[in-house]
């Protein structure tokens, strides 16, 4: 059979042999163009996987490219459809790569267990041969990953919806690390460094004169998050919601609180669920989704219940909302202002404020404007990217 | 280059041997991390047997299993090693008395019968003849920093102990690393596995499952216990259950007695199952209320 594999000792520059390699280098293209990580190291592994697995073998060759391309659950449940798009589409084009390709489509026994997993895969692309295959497959278009970070989160169609996860991902983890490095380390006294200790006792006969302390870890501001969840935020809320979700772990006990007409603290609802599992029980255990919004009266209830306990130099508020409020203004003026004294800073995120002509001129804005540290726009991959560096930086104790 | 395997073929059989029903996905996984030296990183809910993966490894390979569980804390420490304190302390105070000399003592105290081997450790001195199976448990529940230091041993299996000097790993281990996926763990991490991901089991496999675990038990009943749990996957759950939550239920059901379900034994040990009061309560109001849908649960086919 044909096992063209090369060894690893592959240079840059060499010209790749046709056949099985490239295309598996074409094929890690084709995968990062729909938001997938791809590492140099993986193209290298897989071709050393391909050049220990019988090649005749279909299934072996789809198990082995995808133990090295896929590297989290989205894009393993993913994989399935994009392995199928690219050879297929790759099939059309090169007949004398048949012999190596796989050549049946992916039996219905294979699919199964994927089918099981995340139940948003899109099989939208009809695995069946035929003289309108071709067609079909251009008629799709999927964007690719950078022109999704600029779109608007409002008008992300189904598509685009995987990819866009995919890069929130990316996004968040990046953001943690950014994080932990920026960690300053104090010096208070914490744990005993019993090293030290004995190092030093040596002199004194065993005897531990003198004591030292292990440095203490730096530490974080505690975040609090209060989301408008109300019927105009709903479509941002799906993207919004899991990047300060995913924030939870960051710091000590993170709060995440909802409103719309009034507040719920959800914190310990979705304690230790999985971030989709969170987002369904908020909404679920929280009434009025739809309908208006009363900001004011809604941090005052914040204020009331949780503000002495919550509220101090030490944590960050960040606030989620369009503005639109249909509640009193000096409520709203009056609550805005305890929240920006006590707290040592406010975010406010506002998915409308992505429009460079933007100006706050719902009422609810303008009369919480003075008190916002920082106004983000929330609008966009890329945007929620911007407010992870900001986060970071205000963050650090 | 690992040549335990010859193909994935093999890697299937030894496995079926061994009791651990998977699939051809999973053999292939194994037998790569074996050719290519590389660490298996595998994600999946809570209970489908990411750690009995490691176990099985240990079995195919005779082998030890060294076992690190993570959580939240752990440091470098913890999981790699610790001078025994009291012991040096004790040894300074003795040898003090023998009026032995500074260096002397420092010279005994730093050495490796004072050293406490942790995990990670023991993992890189194994001295046994073949390498052993390490088992990173739960990697999800540490933190970045653990991560990164993770990674540091992972790459050359080569620790410094400032006091002893630099320790290599006569043998690689084989890495089995597990997550449940409660964070997104970072990608230089993963970059150096290879992954998979371990899916609640089909009808078919899980039927198999509880057949090959629990001997003594009825092909018919197993049929009844698998449909059922195969319908309350479906169902959406605030946590779902596992396979070890199947075989736990199917174990206390034979224990009890039973070898038929009926409406009064899923009512008593749906505890069994569920473990969040919500998801008890969502079942007995939504489903276990109706009678259709209670006749459809307690039947046997898939």
């Amino acid at each position: 059979m044909v096992r063209s594999v090369p060894n690893t000792s592959l240079q840059p520059g060499d010209t790749l042999p046709p056949g099985i390699t490239g295309q598996v280098v074409e094929f890690a293209g084709f995968l990062k163009t729909r938001g997938y990580k791809v590492f140099q190291s993986s193209i290298l592994d897989s071709l050393r996987s391909l050049g220990n697995i019988p090649l005749f073998n279909r299934t072996d060759f789809f198990h082995a490219l995808r133990v090295n391309f896929a590297s989290s659950d989205i894009e393993w449940a993913q994989f399935a459809d994009l392995f199928a798009e690219f050879f297929r589409v790759e099939k059309e084009e090169s007949q004398e790569n048949e012999q190596a390709l796989p050549s049946a489509r992916i039996d219905k026994q294979e699919k199964g267990p994927l089918e099981e997993t995340i139940h948003e895969v899109q099989t939208s692309v009809c695995i069946d041969t035929g003289n309108g295959e071709k067609r079909q497959l251009e008629g799709i278009a999927y964007s690719p990953v950078s022109r999704i970070e600029k779109k608007d989160l409002f008008h992300l169609d189904p598509k685009d919806v995987k990819v866009a996860q995919l890069a929130l991902k990316k996004m968040m983890a990046a953001f943690h690390l950014a994080l932990s490095r920026r960690l300053k380390k104090s010096r208070k006294q914490g744990n005993m460094d019993f090293r030290m200790v004995m190092r030093k006792s040596l002199k004194g006969g065993g005897l531990p004169y003198e004591l030292f302390f292990r440095e203490r870890k730096k530490r974080l501001k505690r975040l609090v998050i209060l989301a408008d969840v109300s019927g105009s935020m709903d479509r941002y809320a799906r993207f919004v919601m899991p990047f300060l979700l995913g924030l939870r772990g960051v710091g000590p006990r993170a709060e995440v609180f909802v409103f719309s007409t009034s507040l719920s603290r959800v914190t310990a609802l979705i304690q230790h669920l999985s971030i989709e599992k969170a987002l369904e029980r908020i909404s679920e255990e929280v009434p009025d989704w739809s309908g208006g919004t009363r900001i004011g009266h809604s941090l005052h209830q914040f204020n009331q219940a949780h503000g002495s306990q919550l509220l101090s130099g030490r944590t960050v508020v960040v606030v989620m909302s369009d503005g639109w409020d249909l509640g009193g203004k000096e409520l709203l003026r009056r609550e805005m202002a305890a929240i920006s004294r006590q707290a040592h800073c406010v975010i406010w995120l506002n998915p409308l404020a992505g429009d460079p002509d933007y100006r706050p001129v719902c009422q609810g804005m303008r009369i919480a404007f003075p008190y916002i540290d920082h106004f983000l726009p929330a609008d966009s991959l890329e945007s929620l990217n911007r407010v992870g560096k900001v986060l970071s930086k205000v963050m650090v104790h | 280059m690992g040549n335990h395997f010859d193909s994935i073929d093999q890697v299937a059989r030894e496995l079926a041997e061994a009791h651990y029903i998977t699939d051809r996905a999973l053999a292939t996984v194994l037998f790569l991390a074996h050719r290519l030296e590389k660490p298996v990183f595998l994600e999946g809910e809570p209970g489908v047997g990411k750690t009995e993966v490691a176990l099985v490894m240990a079995r195919l390979f005779e082998t030890s299993l060294i076992r690190l569980q993570c959580y939240e804390g752990l440091d470098a420490t913890t999981a790699l090693y610790e001078w025994n304190y009291p012991k040096q302390l004790l040894h300074i105070r003795i040898e003090e008395q023998q009026k032995r000399g500074k260096e002397e003592i420092e010279r005994a105290i730093y050495s490796q019968e004072f050293l406490i081997k942790r995990p990670l450790l023991e993992a890189i001195m194994s001295t046994d003849e073949k390498a052993p199976v390490l088992l990173i448990d739960e990697i999800d529940r540490s933190d970045e920093e653990f991560e990164a230091f993770l990674l540091e041993v992972l790459s050359d299996f080569q620790i410094t102990i400032p006091e002893i000097g630099t320790l290599r790993a006569g043998r690689r281990p084989i890495v089995v690393v597990t997550s449940n996926r409660t964070r997104d763990v970072h990608d230089a991490l993963k970059r150096r596995c290879l992954y998979h991901w371990i899916d609640y089991p089909s009808f078919e496999k899980e039927y198999r499952i509880i057949v090959t675990r629990i001997p003594d038990i009825e092909e018919d009943f197993a049929r009844q216990v698998t449909a059922f749990m195969q319908k309350i996957r479906a169902v959406d759950f605030l946590k779902k259950p596992g396979v070890s939550e199947t075989l736990d239920w199917a174990q206390a059901l034979m224990t009890m007695h039973h070898s038929y379900l009926e409406e009064e034994v899923v009512d008593a040990t749906i505890g069994c199952i569920l473990k969040y009061q919500e998801d008890i309560k969502k079942f007995k109001e939504e489903i276990w209320s109706h009678g259709e849908e209670r006749s459809q649960y307690l039947s046997s086919t898939g």
